[in-house]
């Protein structure tokens, strides 16, 4: 992991920005990962990991247009950065190393 | 994510909770983080409005959290916040540290404010009655003052009928105009169901200008036409089952078996919240067709109700309607109407000369006066025992100072703990009285419930958690910040004596305000008794009556006959009104050297033979009415009040007339009281007229259920298809002082929370005391002195307070009670013994709690209090 610390509901805000590309803000990333991965997410959860992934410099963001719904406030869209990219590509990197190392008799069930 | 603007304006979240989270969000986030919240909010709004606002509520309480909380200013920059999070840390250490006394403060306060919540839940109920009409501001009602010749005005709201009329056509700034009749008991008939239900006859604006909603039907043209009948959801399922919302509308249904009305219309149930009932509305204009007397300026009707033009000058409408009356009948009598807001009228309803004077209004603030009570018990205890352990602290004051602390400091530490305490208090409270409530309900017959999405409720917690925790607090961050520190150090605080008078005023207070509400309590106990027990002149024990359907009062005879056939049936009679009201009176009697111009408004009752027997009742002087006079149906009796009012040294077989019948009194009856014991008995007039007779009233012995069943074989066999219904006279003249029993059960409970509250603090208090002299009772121990001195010498100083408490509570009890008192025209006196018995009860239960604690101390060995040093 190294400096690119990511916990795992991070790493899946991270994702579903990336996946979203351009519309994603808040509501479109709460609602994109509880459709997708059926978990419930609290806007506070939720708004915590974008300011703590936006500080490690794993996104950035600006705001978009106002419009009459919402109250009149403006979206804030998030975007991956190329750092954000590589801690993704690192998480993973680091899965995959794992998961080769695992001996093959590991997940051998077999009724003994 | 759509950016056209929409047309209609899209339901906003609470404000409040807006507000909120504006105030503590991170200035960075919250442009966003609002925006999302209120995305979501609009999104489910417009399915499930309720649900949506209780979870934006949860979203805005699950965003207060660490990360989005602003953290600059707020937490972190500011020394004072850093001392604030001290106090606070302090504040919990010394909670843990003393634990008994932890519990004991916050016992009290929890006893005290779960009280003053709930009395404050039926005050703002009560308050809040009718409120709720879109119109309640300009919506005013028509009351009729009638003049007496003896000085007294009666008032009444039942109005001559063409006043509705002369509203409409001649008033300009009157808007809406409608009746609002009495309440009927009317027997409903749809295919096999029929039952008797209760409502009124009303105009067509009766709904434009009273807020009752629709849940079918069109409330603006429901009772145009005279067949119609408007019902309520309650009414619309009884008869036509779950699907009514598509069944109940153009159905017919049959009413008091002569008239079939159409449904047009089916209103929500008439909550707790209008004081106004009815499950169903009828036409006014249909009755006023059929009853040429309504439609006279003689007769007094339906009350009226109307609403005023937005900005119309009311006075000038007052002005010009009080002679109305008197123009249209050629001052036939001195009647004169008054105008006044509809919406006061429920706790505004007893009039006294042609003025409101009182009414539940009194109750209202009674009870908010003992919340008050309690609660200022309850902040008294805080008080006191924290001042009184203040030499536990003055170590801890001292050092403080020592170490740079200003005194504003410390005095923020004192409020910090009282602060703590009570917001603990409160939130325990709250949830005592979430389980508290059913049961409350059941006593008061309200439906209370806490609003945690009402705005107000909150205002209402953090006032009381500010007016708490500032009473309680105050004293003690003045007080114990002032000591020296030089000797606050050596340990060696002595309080002054002006502190420990204040203390013992303290105690003072509240045991005076316990006293007053057990005296209170007393009092209202002993006039309740006095009311249910009075010989009211008529033998209310075992008289069942009942209201007598069409087809029973065609064979009056043969039903009398039958009943008395029953063994358990000793006597019957009939009589033309329910026994607790007359239900006729009139201005119109006439006798011999009556003054003209006098007017009399005399209740008059129509009754068969054998009905002053029945009711045990006394003929006076004279005879009672009799079969072997054939004369006798235009004969009368009165009551011993119209004897007076007529003035003859000896009233029987003088001339008398009522509605233009002339016959002569052959009676007098002894008076006996019919309605309320806060009226005096009103002069009355007896006919023996059968014919106008439709309540029956059946005395029985023995064994009464078997009895009711004997008279409901009778009544179905004679009547069927009628619902057989009958009251008892005991229970319906009980169930009309509802109001007072309740006041009565709740003064009571509250008294004894009082006394409780004080106690705990006396219990505080004196154990401490005990505490701190535990040397000089081991010294006095070893010197000889006995157990019981010991116990006598530690009360005796609080003994003296209960005295002086007692002192003080007396006077003020006393003038208050005959205050109350005075509001019943029959009452009992205020006696020595309640005063008595309080101050007996207040100072028995405090030296018991203080012996208690002084026992204690008095029976330890003193080898173990000189043991230490």
């Amino acid at each position: 992991m190294g400096k690119y610390s990511i916990g795992e509901f991070e790493e899946i805000v991270l994702l579903t920005v990336a996946v979203l590309y351009e519309s994603a803000y808040g509501i479109a990333i709460k609602e994109d990962i509880e459709t997708r991965l059926k978990r419930s997410v609290s806007v506070g959860a939720m708004r915590i990991a974008l300011k703590r992934l936006e500080k490690k410099g794993f996104l950035t963001s600006e705001f978009g247009e106002a419009t009459a719904v919402r109250g009149g406030k403006r979206k804030r869209y998030f975007k991956v950065t190329p750092f954000g990219k590589k801690a993704l590509e690192e998480a993973m990197a680091a899965r995959q190393q794992l998961w080769e190392a695992i001996p093959s008799v590991a997940f051998d069930f077999k009724f003994i | 994510m759509s950016n056209k603007p929409t047309e209609k304006p899209i339901p906003s979240p609470p404000k409040w909770l807006l507000a909120f989270l504006h105030w503590f969000c991170d200035p960075d986030l919250l442009e966003d983080v609002e925006g999302d919240l209120v995305e979501l909010f609009e999104q489910r709004v417009t399915n499930t409005p309720r649900k949506a606002r209780w979870l934006f509520a949860f979203d805005v309480v699950k965003l207060f959290r660490p990360g989005i909380i602003k953290t600059n200013e707020f937490f972190k920059t500011q020394n004072n916040n850093a001392m604030l999070f001290n106090h606070v840390k302090m504040a919990i250490r010394h909670a843990l540290r003393y634990k008994g006394y932890t519990v004991l403060n916050l016992f009290g306060l929890i006893v005290g404010l779960t009280s003053s919540i709930l009395i404050l839940l039926w005050v703002n109920d009560e308050v809040e009655k009718d409120q709720f009409h879109v119109n309640a501001g300009r919506i005013y009602q028509v009351w009729r003052n009638m003049y007496q010749a003896n000085g007294e005005v009666i008032t009444t709201g039942s109005i001559p009928g063409p006043l509705g009329g002369a509203l409409t056509n001649n008033y300009p700034e009157v808007d809406e105009v409608t009746y609002y009749s009495w309440e009927l008991e009317l027997l409903f008939r749809l295919d096999e169901s029929v039952s008797y239900e209760k409502g009124r006859y009303v105009s067509p604006e009766f709904f434009s200008i009273f807020s009752f909603p629709f849940a079918a039907g069109d409330p603006a043209s429901a009772l145009n036409d005279p067949h119609s009948v408007v019902i309520s959801e309650k009414l619309a399922k009884k008869y036509f089952g779950e699907s009514w919302k598509t069944d109940a509308l153009s159905k017919v249904i049959k009413i008091d078996e002569s008239q079939e009305f159409t449904v047009s219309g089916v209103f929500e149930d008439v909550g707790s919240q209008s004081s106004m009932t009815f499950d169903f509305l009828l036409p006014a204009h249909e009755y006023i067709a059929r009853n040429e007397w309504i439609r006279s300026w003689f007769n007094g009707g339906f009350s009226i109700y109307f609403t005023v033009k937005p900005g119309a000058d009311l006075v000038a409408v007052q002005q010009r309607i009080e002679q109305e009356i008197n123009n249209n009948t050629d001052n036939a009598a001195d009647e004169r109407l008054m105008v006044l807001k509809a919406t006061d009228t429920y706790l505004h309803s007893n009039f006294k000369n042609a003025v409101p004077s009182g009414g539940r209004i009194q109750y209202v603030r009674i009870l908010t006066i003992i919340a008050i009570f309690l609660l200022v018990i309850s902040c008294i205890n805080f008080m006191n025992l924290s001042t009184a352990r203040a030499s536990r602290r003055t170590k801890e004051i001292g050092v403080r100072k020592v170490l740079g602390a200003q005194r504003r400091t410390l005095g923020q530490q004192f409020l910090v703990e009282s602060f703590m305490i009570t917001i603990v208090a409160v939130l325990l409270s709250i949830g005592l009285v979430l389980l508290i409530v059913p049961y409350f309900n059941g006593l008061t017959d309200k439906q209370l419930y806490l609003d945690f999405t009402d705005s107000r409720f909150w205002m209402g917690i953090s006032a009381l958690i500010a007016v708490t925790g500032l009473l309680s607090g105050s004293y003690p961050a003045l007080l114990l910040p002032s000591f020296k520190v030089t000797n606050s150090l050596k340990g060696a605080v002595r309080q002054s004596a002006s502190s420990i008078y204040f203390r013992n005023g303290l105690v003072v207070f509240q045991f005076a305000l316990s006293i007053i509400l057990i005296i209170g309590s007393l009092v209202v106990a002993r006039q309740m008794n006095f009311v249910l027990n009075k010989n009211l002149g008529l033998d209310k024990e075992n008289m069942a009556y009942l209201y007598m359907p069409q087809d029973l009062t065609n064979r009056r005879d043969v039903y009398k006959t039958e009943l008395l056939n029953i063994p358990e049936v000793k006597e019957v009679s009939f009589a033309s009104g329910n026994p607790l009201s007359y239900g006729r009176s009139t201005g119109s009697s006439q006798w011999d050297g009556k003054d003209p111009n006098a007017e009399i408004e005399v209740n008059v009752l129509m009754v068969d033979l054998g009905f002053f027997s029945s009711m045990g009742m006394e003929i006076a002087d004279g005879r009672d009415f009799s079969k072997d006079f054939a004369s006798d149906t235009a004969n009368y009796i009165i009551n011993e009040v119209m004897a007076d009012i007529m003035g003859f040294d000896e009233p029987v077989g003088e001339n008398l007339s009522v509605w233009g019948m002339k016959g002569k009194v052959i009676g007098i009856v002894k008076n006996f009281h019919m309605q309320s014991l806060y009226e005096p008995v009103a002069p009355l007039i007896v006919r023996y007229s059968p014919p106008y007779t439709s309540v029956a009233l059946i005395r029985l012995q023995n064994d009464i259920p078997k009895g009711i069943a004997g008279i409901e074989e009778v009544t179905t066999a004679l009547s069927p298809g009628f619902p057989f219904q009958y009251e008892f006279l005991d229970a319906s003249y009980a169930a009309s002082y509802r109001t007072e029993m309740t006041l009565s059960t709740l003064v009571n409970i509250f008294a004894v929370v009082s006394i409780f509250i004080s106690c705990l603090g006396l219990f505080g208090l004196s154990s401490f005391s005990a505490d701190q002299r535990s040397r000089e009772i081991g010294i006095r121990k070893v010197h000889g002195a006995s157990v019981t001195g010991l116990v006598i010498l530690l009360s005796k100083d609080y003994s003296r307070l209960m005295i002086v408490a007692f002192l003080l509570a007396a006077p003020v009890a006393w003038y208050y009670m005959q205050e109350w008192l005075n509001g019943f025209a029959f009452r009992t006196d205020l006696t020595l013994s309640a005063f008595m018995l309080a101050g007996f009860t207040a100072f028995v239960v405090g030296a018991l709690t203080v012996s208690v604690k002084s026992y204690q101390a008095a029976s330890v060995n003193p080898t173990r209090t000189l043991k230490d040093e």
